[in-house]
């Protein structure tokens, strides 16, 4: 989040020594910051023209925030906003607050990644500061209420052991919502600055540990009330009092298959161990230690570049995440601190993180502990890069026993050096199984910690990635029937990659597309055999970047997939993100529960010029090759109906008439839409079921989170049943499609076509084995384990079924 | 009654900036007495401006508008930048593209300029403000010519009600601009916005007047 700031004057001089007194308050670059003042004769005077000219180069896509001395300064500010493009001005906002107050504040408000709208609130805030210390303002000067020019004060001392992180901070807010007061904080032992209890994120910055003592100064009509309320959640604890001992994390101790495929070999255990923190090195340390952050950096930009090709744009967000701990200012000062204190570069980054990680991993709240996994992981890259011990969990040969598993350590693994991966935790449907599978490296979780603690000591494993077993120090007879086992599916590979250019026809006649997902031209080439590129993830051109690809770029990039396709249809699958990872050039309101929130469809049709663009890219392409366009998270019929009249909009715009083999679909992963399939049947030419998002919203179960990602089980029988809905809402005309993980696993093969998919599309490196398993599938024996699956209990019961 | 052609509307700026030129100081003064000391110079200097592009020809009234408008509100400096800038802008608009403006047109763009006017400034009348010279001045045009007068006439009783307006700013309190923070001590004093304004009315008289002469 980069807000930037304008200031607007009469005069030159005063805007300019404003700016440069806000300079003193920020370290590093600070915000991008513009001044538009005073006339170029060098009088005094503001010119809109200017202002506007300012706001478009202070804005980097997530808002200006403008700051006016008087008069013709605010007149021509709002003037200035007729000029600015529409998505701009969009995001501008006018800030009342006092110049020089508000624009320091602003700048460091700004500097913390806080969005415009906060900028602009804590710089209306400014003047607080300055007549709270100069008292309470002149009797004439307060508004009529009687009590509103009281001031309630108070001090509580945090009880809770964990101090008051997020969860307690967020019963504080919302505890003081609503009360037309305003309630300022202060860390007295730790004599912080004064924070607003209005912001979550503020609170946040108290930095209140257990027993330190919290001062409190409530202005506004219900001052007293927000105090005493104050006061009795403290009395209370927060609530945390009640809160017990957060479980351990299910361990099911039941082996899950996750990954297909066989695993022999010896044991490269992998336990808590942390990297060591290597031998000081002479030389310049802050440089050694920007070096080795920018090296993890390209490698956290390469990883999740693969991620996102992968698994998808949301899952890959989790890398970003680290980046930014990696470049956390908060983090960066305490190790620059260190390195002035003579510290060695390594070991000031360790004990940074470690404190950081140390914090997380005490706190009650689940999504913070999850956080200190990131540390850990952001920590030991950067050591590996310092040239520490050489990474002990994953650089050697063999099997891969551990706890857990990282995004990015899964993503790294190279199964010609890894052949399996065995986990005391995690789920088939975690971060980390989705990468092995994409990575193709055979993998069983949730064994139980008594099972892996035996993998460890073993000398030999044989992994079943297809069935889930998993063999400590197997007998030759064991050994020899993996073998045989890894040799019939090598056998089975080679001849599913000699046939990947046939269709894939079950035995009975009935021919099952398989098509290949792809996020690149270079995805394209490599799924080999496919018969149609079924889910092109178009967000890969619109990452990474300050403003969004204009109409011809996007031509060239759908263009691109389409000549690597040869005349095969591609699946463009219109622009698909979300709030849980905002675009740089489209800023969106923070949403609790972006998963719920504006994505998918529902982001496109809010920003009409972005879909518009899109589609026009589409439709000039259509014209040339066979093409597919489909939307994604429809849950309503007026949805896909204002999303046809952009396509019909578009295909105006380009002017060449309708192409004739364009056709229309859409993603169903929202189950209402899967029930309401014969609604919307008639207007679509397919369904392309997204059964990762499906899973997730039918069963509750964030995918993110490894805590519920047990429960996302696609094989889930109200999964299945929605699946079943949709085909029987299909009808005869329109082809049901999946293009989830589902459809990449061979076993769930004859189960989907079963229920009625005519279409699987996958991974490139699964389009072979799926075709090949397509050609294995009976239609009628299908249907039958298709209506068996229908009535299990659960995905286990399914699982056991497809054996 | 011929429509306003371009060279009619031409002549109602260069005569407006005329107007200021001759009347900077005495606008200065105004200014001195309840707010920057600057109107009388910013104005002149903005006018000088819009004259100064006439040298191209723009190709309708509503690029005319533009221009000025554009013009004004990089070059004046104070307040009546953006304020006399968005008359202008808002006026380009509502000529609807004519080559030449029907007396309608013509008080249907003045109209609009006066709404963009009392938007950006968030002035009421009786605020000492331009507003109160405009507002009576258009109220008169169209009274005017919804009686069948000429656009000439219409102009002259418009002009007259300006000046009416203008000095009725005199005993008004400021509520707008920086003569507000005087409070009470801005009564008694003429407000120069009010009076540029008129000036800028009967600027636009005196020109569809030569046009009729002509």
């Amino acid at each position: 989040m980069t807000v930037g700031i304008v200031v607007v004057s009469h005069s030159r001089a005063l805007a300019d020594a404003a700016v440069a007194l806000a300079g003193e308050m920020v370290t590093g670059d600070g915000p991008p910051l513009e001044v538009a003042a005073g006339l170029d004769d060098g009088g005094f005077g503001t010119d809109a023209v200017a202002i506007g000219e300012a706001i478009a180069g202070a804005d980097r896509g997530d808002g200006v925030v403008v700051l006016m001395d008087l008069g013709s300064a605010v007149l021509s500010a709002e003037l200035a906003l007729e000029f600015l493009d529409d998505d701009v001005r969009e995001r501008v906002v006018l800030c009342p607050a006092p110049l020089v107050e508000g624009l320091v504040v602003a700048a460091v408000s700004a500097a913390g990644g806080a969005p415009a709208a906060e900028v602009a609130a804590e710089a209306s805030d400014a003047l607080l500061a300055k007549s709270g210390h100069l008292g309470p303002a002149p009797a004439e000067a307060a508004t009529p209420e009687p009590s509103a020019g009281a001031e309630e004060t108070a001090t509580f001392t945090v009880g809770m052991p964990h101090g008051l992180h997020a969860r307690p901070a967020a019963a504080l807010v919302g505890a003081l919502r609503g009360l037309d007061a305003d309630v300022r904080l202060r860390n007295v032992t730790v004599d912080g600055p004064e924070v607003s209890g209005a912001s979550l994120s503020r609170v946040a910055t108290l930095g209140a540990l257990q027993g330190h003592e919290i001062a409190v100064r409530a202005g506004g009509g219900d001052a007293a009330e927000a105090v005493r309320r104050l006061l009795a959640l403290a009395e209370d604890d927060f609530g945390e009092s009640a809160t017990v001992a957060p479980p351990a994390p299910v361990s099911t101790g039941r082996p899950i298959p996750a990954s297909a495929g066989i695993g022999i070999g010896p044991v490269l255990a992998a336990g808590a161990a942390t990297v060591a923190v290597p031998a000081p090195v002479p030389g310049d340390q802050r440089r050694r230690l920007d070096d080795a952050r920018a090296g993890v950096r390209d490698h956290l930009r390469t990883v999740r570049d693969r991620a996102a090709r992968d698994i998808g744009a949301a899952e890959a967000a989790i890398f970003d995440a680290q980046a930014l701990l990696l470049d956390d200012p908060e983090v960066l000062a305490d190790a620059g601190a260190r390195l002035d204190a003579g510290t060695d570069a390594a070991q000031a980054w360790a004990d940074a993180l470690d404190e950081v990680e140390g914090r997380l991993a005490a706190a009650a709240d689940e999504y913070l502990r999850a956080r200190a996994a990131d540390v850990r992981d952001v920590r030991d890259q950067v050591l590996r890069a310092l040239g520490g011990v050489a990474d002990a969990d994953t650089a050697g040969d063999g099997i891969l026993v551990a706890d857990e598993l990282t995004p990015a350590e899964a993503a790294v693994l190279d199964p010609a050096r890894t052949p399996a991966v065995v986990l005391a935790g995690s789920s088939p449907t975690a971060h980390a199984a989705i990468l092995l599978r994409a990575r193709g490296v055979p993998a069983v979780v949730g064994v139980g910690a008594a099972l892996a603690a035996r993998a460890r000591e073993a000398a030999v494993l044989a992994v079943d990635g297809s069935t889930g077993e998993v063999v400590v120090d197997p007998d030759p007879a064991a050994l020899a029937d993996f073998r045989a086992r890894a040799e019939a599916l090598t056998e089975h590979r080679d001849e599913a990659s000699r046939r990947a250019g046939e269709p894939a026809v079950t035995r009975d006649g009935t021919t099952v597309l398989v098509g290949v997902n792809v996020g690149s031209a270079a995805d394209a080439r490599a799924g080999v055999g496919a018969d149609l590129a079924g889910l092109v993830r178009t967000e890969f051109g619109f990452l990474d970047r300050r403003e969004a690809p204009d109409v011809d770029e996007q031509e060239a990039a759908y263009r691109a997939i389409a000549e690597a396709m040869g005349g095969r249809r591609i699946t463009l699958r219109t622009l698909d993100v979300g709030g849980d990872k905002p675009l740089d050039y489209l800023p969106m309101r923070a949403e609790a529960n972006p998963f719920l929130g504006v994505r998918g469809i529902r982001l496109a049709l809010a920003r009409p010029p972005l879909l518009a663009d899109q589609l026009q890219a589409i439709v000039r392409v259509a014209h040339d090759h066979p093409v597919d366009v489909m939307f994604p998270m429809v849950a309503g019929t007026d949805e896909l109906a204002a999303a046809r009249r952009a396509l019909d909009e578009a295909v105006e715009a380009v002017g060449r008439g309708r192409p004739a083999d364009l056709r229309v679909g859409i993603m169903v992963e929202v189950p209402a839409a899967a029930l309401k399939a014969a609604a919307f049947a008639p207007d679509v030419d397919f369904f392309s079921i997204g059964t990762n998002d499906l899973t997730q919203y039918t069963l509750a179960a964030e995918r993110g989170n490894d805590a519920v990602a047990a429960l996302a089980d696609a094989l889930d029988p109200g999964v299945l049943a929605l699946i079943a809905a949709t085909a029987e809402g299909a009808g005869e005309d329109v082809l049901v499609a999946v293009c989830g993980e589902l459809a990449g696993d061979e076993q769930a093969a004859a189960l989907l076509i079963g229920l009625g998919v005519r279409e699987l599309s996958v991974a490139p490196g699964s389009v072979a084995t799926v075709k090949q398993a397509v050609r294995d599938v009976d239609l009628a024996l299908a249907r039958d384990l298709a209506a068996a699956a229908l009535t299990c209990p659960d995905a286990t019961a399914v699982r056991s079924l497809l054996r | 009654m011929a429509d306003v052609d371009l060279d009619t509307l031409q002549r109602w700026l260069r005569t407006f900036a005329a107007s200021v030129a001759e009347q900077k100081d005495a606008l200065t003064s105004l200014d001195a007495a309840i707010g920057d000391a600057d109107h009388g110079a910013n104005m002149h200097r903005g006018m000088s401006a819009v004259v100064e592009g006439l040298s191209t020809p723009p190709a309708d009234p509503a690029t005319l508008f533009k221009q000025a408008g554009m013009t004004l509100v990089k070059s004046v400096g104070g307040a009546s930048g953006p304020l006399y800038g968005t008359f202008f802008l808002r006026m380009a608009p509502a000529t609807g593209g004519a080559a030449a403006l029907d007396p309608e047109t013509f008080a249907k763009a003045l109209r609009a300029g006066l709404e963009g006017v009392v938007a950006r400034g968030k002035a009421e009348l009786g605020d000492k403000t331009m507003v109160d010279a405009l507002t009576p001045a258009l109220d008169a045009l169209d009274a005017a010519l919804s009686s069948g007068e000429s656009l000439a006439s219409a102009l002259r009783a418009a002009s007259a009600a300006a000046d009416e307006g203008r000095d009725a700013t005199t005993p008004m309190v400021a509520r707008k601009g920086r003569a507000s923070y005087l409070g009470e001590r801005s009564a008694g004093h003429q407000d120069p916005g009010a009076t540029s304004t008129a000036l800028l009315v009967a600027a636009a008289a005196t020109a569809v007047a030569e046009q009729g002469d002509g």
